[in-house]
């Protein structure tokens, strides 16, 4: 946390081997985190671009008031929703987006990407988005429940009831993945 | 029926990774972002300082929020009727330093400090650094020196007369990242950043004897997992200048100390063989991944297959009793080494090298293998006690992989 700190310091100053280390230091688990909201990686990349053009933008400004993790995390699912809906507009349900299992160009990408994790991650794809947003942001970002509550503006309870029929829901269609 | 808990574990183990495309498209953007911002917050931010000045009463606060750089909850008690110190003179006072000697003492654990020698260029950033680590840190390793000159990192193990070198910037930057921790420019800033998420107290004492030094003591007032709940920083009244920090935990009602930061020799000049190995024995056993291609470049095969092949290669490079090839895909530890370790056998034949893990903490790979080897005239199958050698890319040079495992214990 001492380090974020200094380097969000940094960053108002101009610096930008601070945030090149922020980038750095956060890039990979901001992409997990969008893909496994997004279910596709070019609109997981895009997010997190925009997230981190945008807290470069504001940096001469930026006030840290909490983790800047859990900043940067809120920032990815305010713009992976705002993607979600602009897609809902354009008449694109949100529950058949067809998942891409990979393009990652990254040869250890391909390495991590095992069978598993594949399944998984089609099975995230498919539940709803406030589940799935419930579950990811829970587990994958760390946040607690009341964090989750108050950026999607509901009570932490829906939030509790919308991340077990997350889990629920995954379970069962992992479940019937394996009975095939 | 998978139980709910293997699916949490499944997903907080995703991990994505970004390609250097992304990084160069992202990184590329938000530079010019942060060039852009930097433009626009120089034309419009207004003169702090003077808006300091302008106010005795909000001084203190306000130095605190330009040091900072946030709106704290800080409630400031200031003992005295006229307080003259603020906390950004300690700051100011600490940039033109170029020189500086810290040691760093875990109060419940041991007496021996680490200790650490930093000079900074015109700049304030690190030129150089030497850093000793004492036994107990790192029991395994014993004592061990790290050194920071001209982009490479050297680290000398004496326990294991081992000396590695390399020049790798994610680690350097870590390291670096640690030792500007303690750098005083930015210990009143740390403090008091590492509490502005909870209400803090801050109180100043600055004594009339200017013989004793100002103290400034940050406390919690609410629970928190901090490491710590109070620092006590410890201000030299004449050069304005930290002597020490002193970092306590709040633990049954009563505050322990927890650790201690010393600060000496500010500005006196730091004799050059600080930052060099001088006396580092010339039978070390010496790695340096700066002047030597280390392990197999990857090309186009899959990190599964060039980690099978440097396996492989290892293996026939001791079939051909090539130590001198055997240790450059072994991490570059030098031909006599190896032969120490393994000349003793005679490898015959590869049994078989099997797919590789990953190891998602250390993002190594673990390839198993089963050897035949010959000792003391006994043929026998042999795969060391872990059943795999793990294989990487390696620091500071991209694209080549090599062995790692059991480096140090050869």
């Amino acid at each position: 946390m001492l380090e974020d700190k200094l380097l969000v310091l940094k960053c108002r100053r101009g610096s930008r081997d601070a945030m090149c280390r922020i980038y750095e230091k956060y890039k990979d688990y901001l992409l997990t985190l969008a893909k496994g909201l997004l279910s596709e990686q070019d609109a997981a990349e895009d997010v997190v671009h925009d997230v981190f053009v945008r807290f470069a933008r504001s940096a001469g400004q930026f006030q840290l008031t909490g983790s800047l993790k859990g900043y940067l995390a809120t920032c990815v699912s305010n713009l992976a929703r705002d993607k979600i809906r602009a897609r809902t507009r354009q008449a694109e349900a949100l529950d058949s987006v067809n998942p891409i299992i990979s393009c990652s160009d990254n040869p250890e990408q391909r390495v991590i990407e095992k069978e598993e994790l594949t399944r998984l991650r089609q099975a995230i794809s498919q539940i709803p988005y406030e589940q799935r947003e419930a579950v990811m942001l829970h587990l994958k970002g760390e946040m607690k429940f009341r964090e989750i509550a108050k950026l999607q503006g509901v009570s932490v309870s829906t939030i509790h009831g919308r991340y077990r029929y997350g889990l629920d829901k995954l379970r069962s269609l992992l479940n019937s993945e394996v009975e095939k | 029926m998978r139980p709910a808990e293997n699916i949490k574990k499944l997903i907080k183990n995703l991990h994505d990774t970004t390609s250097a495309q992304m990084d160069e498209r992202v990184l590329g953007d938000v530079l010019r972002a942060l060039d852009e911002s930097e433009k626009t917050s120089a034309a419009t931010k207004p003169n702090i300082r003077r808006q300091i000045m302008k106010s005795p009463i909000t001084k203190l606060a306000a130095a605190a929020v330009i040091i900072v750089g946030v709106v704290l909850s800080v409630t400031i008690w200031d003992k005295t009727t006229s307080t003259a110190y603020a906390l950004e003179q300690t700051i100011q006072a600490s940039h033109s330093i170029r020189y500086l000697h810290i040691k760093s003492f875990m109060v419940s654990i041991s007496d021996e400090p680490i200790e650490c020698w930093v000079e900074f260029d015109p700049s304030g950033q690190i030129k150089n650094m030497r850093i000793n680590k004492p036994a107990w840190m790192t029991p395994t390793d014993g004592e061990t020196v790290i050194i920071w000159k001209d982009g490479k990192m050297k680290f000398w193990i004496k326990k294991k007369n081992f000396l590695f070198i390399q020049k790798d910037q994610e680690i350097a930057a870590q390291v670096l990242s640690m030792v500007e921790q303690l750098d005083p420019k930015h210990a009143v800033a740390n403090i008091l950043q590492a509490q502005d998420e909870v209400d803090t107290k801050v109180e100043i004492d600055e004594p009339e004897n200017k013989a004793e030094p100002i103290i400034i003591t940050a406390t919690s007032l609410v629970e928190n997992d901090l490491p710590f709940q109070r620092a006590i920083l410890f201000v030299d009244q004449a050069t304005k200048l930290l002597n020490s920090v002193e970092l306590h935990q709040l633990k049954d009602g009563e505050y322990i100390p927890l650790s201690t930061v010393e600060f000496y020799d500010y500005d006196i000049p730091i004799d050059s063989k600080v930052f060099t190995l001088d006396d580092v024995p010339s039978d070390v056993m010496r790695v340096d991944q700066t002047t030597q291609e280390i392990g197999l470049l990857q090309g186009d095969l899959t990190d599964n297959e060039i980690a099978v092949e440097v396996v492989r290669q290892f293996f026939e490079a001791l079939i051909a009793r090539d130590y001198a090839k055997a240790g450059r895909l072994f991490g570059g530890v030098p031909a006599e080494r190896i032969q120490k370790k393994y000349g003793r056998i005679r490898l015959i034949r590869i049994v078989s090298i099997g797919k590789p893990v990953l190891n998602p903490l250390t993002t190594e790979l673990k390839v198993p293998y089963v050897v035949e080897i010959e000792e003391n005239g006994v043929i026998t199958e042999w795969k060391t006690k872990y059943n795999y050698i793990p294989v990487r890319q390696v620091h500071g040079q991209p694209g080549r992989w090599a062995t790692t495992g059991g480096l140090l214990g050869i």
